[in-house]
């Protein structure tokens, strides 16, 4: 399955051709102004730009919002927090549980904006492949003074990246060994207790084993944490400074708004 | 080329993998080493790769000594290594970048990476899956991936371990094919296997046992004369079948069929 959380699609567009470094600031930036948005004219504002972008990079919505699926049981719970614990106007009350306007209220705005941070971030990793995340992190990190605490900036995008890639590795393992499992006679409802040993014990294993091969090829193709280059050309191009131009009349307008 | 001299490795836990181990592999070889799962080979190949550095003796690539940590890279470019297990050696997310991870790290500009990495997947016949995740990719095809990335580092001398053992026969003729083909353009390929029939193409085969070398020489000869139960290694039916044909003297050909289709040329001639 590759529609898994957050999977790089590769492709053609406008956004998958822009330069890393530009979408990871779009990103901070919508970041930023999700967490303003505190009335329902902002959120509809920002689904407007999300649908835009969606249709610009010519994606279907479902992988969207599969993305979000696993999250699903968060925003629930968020929003019945909101929900319950708001004090406010009551609009529904009964001897445990009061339900007040304010509450509704925020907890809906609350709810939308987590969901849009993570469609936002999803609309990143489904367009950019994590080796051009990571490659345009680590020039960012570049000017920070990490290598005088000892750390390369290198080492902490390849680690980066490097973690992204076993996600699904370690997705795919889980599911070989519950077939394994189960086939094997595990009955994961009538013994959860006895399941969640069987699975997480040679899940672990596997990992270890797992990581010691690769961090073995990784040796065994020359990896060195300084004077690395990229496959990636990277470099501004028009449109890059197009993006940037509106962030910062994104910007200017949220500081004189 | 390479030359390993009275090499011994103990791992830390206690096992002692290679003990005293002799052997010089010469510019442009074909080497097949085989033996029994356990005897070695794995801990053999990273000492030419310097993934694992001796507890006793030497190992010395193209003149670099690999206990020499400064020469450590180097040695790495020299001698690419293929692993076993198809799924744990790839480290980019798609193929294209799984290539120029190699080339990246020697530092190269971009538009030579981008021609490595397109030149190895030509190679490779892998062109069309540039965009592909290795991880759906058939066995066959990440095992190709893997060599592409080895050959994007231009080395010249390829360290195979095991890399057909998890495929089906015709992916293992696929990539053989490859690696005899690598090794007609001046490749040294050290070729670790389980399965003799792929010693086709072999110059030279080394077996090892209990991390000693037990024999070392013309595959054709040691197969033909060696006493199978000291090999320590399987015969596969059809070298049995010509070891039978040979002691029986029904056939007396001028080297000793290692296959299938080697057999069937020998006994066409003889009808
Ligand atoms: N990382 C390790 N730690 C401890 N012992 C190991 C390790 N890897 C291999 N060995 C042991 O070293 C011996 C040789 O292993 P290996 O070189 O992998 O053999 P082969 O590749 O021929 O099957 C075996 O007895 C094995 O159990
Ligand atoms: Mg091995």
């Amino acid at each position: 399955m590759d529609s898994l959380f957050m999977s790089f699609v590769p492709g053609d567009s406008i956004i998958h051709r822009l330069d890393p470094r530009t979408k990871i600031l779009g990103l901070m930036l919508a970041s930023i102004c999700i967490f303003y948005a505190s009335s329902f004219e902002w959120i509809a504002l920002i689904a407007l730009v999300f649908v835009i972008l969606i249709l610009v990079c010519k994606l279907p919505l479902k992988h969207f919002v599969h993305s979000a699926r696993p999250m699903i049981l968060f925003f629930v719970i968020l929003f019945l927090m909101q929900l319950l614990f708001t004090e406010g106007k009551p609009i529904f009350s009964s001897k445990w549980i009061t339900i007040s306007y304010e509450g509704l209220v925020l907890g809906t705005i609350l709810t939308l904006r987590f969901i849009f941070l993570l469609l936002f971030a999803a609309l990143l990793t489904t367009t950019t492949s994590p080796s051009k995340i990571t490659a345009g992190i680590e020039k960012f990190l570049r000017p920070l003074p990490l290598k005088y605490m000892g750390i390369s900036s290198h080492d902490l995008a390849m680690m980066m990246s490097m973690s992204i890639y076993f996600v699904p590795m370690m997705y795919d393992n889980f599911r070989n060994l519950k077939d394994a499992q189960l086939s094997r006679g595990l009955n994961i409802k009538k013994d959860p207790v006895k399941a969640i040993i069987a699975l997480s014990v040679p899940l672990v294993s596997i990992s270890v084993r797992a990581a010691e091969d690769v961090a073995l090829a990784i040796e065994s193709r020359c990896y060195k944490s300084t004077g690395r280059t990229s496959v990636h050309m990277m470099g501004l191009k028009k449109n890059d400074y197009i993006c940037l131009f509106l962030y910062i009349l994104l910007i200017l307008f949220c500081i004189a708004y | 080329m390479i030359f390993i001299n009275n090499l011994s490795y103990r791992y830390p836990n206690g096992t002692l993998a290679l003990d005293s181990v002799d052997l010089h592999i010469r510019k442009g070889e074909f080497i097949a080493i085989a033996g029994k799962n356990g005897c070695g080979k794995s801990t053999l190949l990273r000492h030419i790769n310097g993934l694992l550095v001796p507890c006793e003796g030497y190992v010395v690539v193209k003149g670099m000594d690999t206990s020499d940590t400064s020469h450590i890279q180097d040695i790495r470019r020299v001698a690419g290594m293929v692993f076993q297990d198809p799924e744990s050696q790839f480290i980019g997310m798609t193929v294209e970048e799984d290539v120029a991870f190699g080339p990246e790290n020697l530092g190269l500009p971009p538009e030579e990476i981008q021609n490595r990495v397109d030149s190895s997947l030509n190679i490779m016949g892998m062109m069309g899956q540039k965009n592909h995740t290795p991880r759906t990719l058939s066995g066959g095809q990440k095992q190709k991936v893997a060599l592409a990335s080895v050959l994007a580092m231009e080395p010249e001398v390829i360290l195979f371990d095991e890399v057909t053992s998890m495929l089906d026969s015709m992916s293992r003729n696929d990539i053989l094919l490859h690696v005899k083909q690598l090794h007609e353009n001046k490749t040294t390929v050290v070729y670790v296997t389980h399965h003799l029939e792929e010693l086709v193409y072999a110059d030279r085969l080394v077996v090892m046992d209990k991390g000693r070398v037990i024999h070392d020489g013309n595959p054709r000869i040691i197969l033909r004369q060696g006493n199978p139960l000291n090999l320590g290694i399987e015969l596969p039916p059809v070298i049995e079948l010509s070891r039978r044909l040979c002691d029986s003297g029904l056939i007396t050909p001028a080297f000793f069929p290692l296959s299938v289709e080697e057999l069937r040329e020998v006994l066409c001639q003889l009808m």
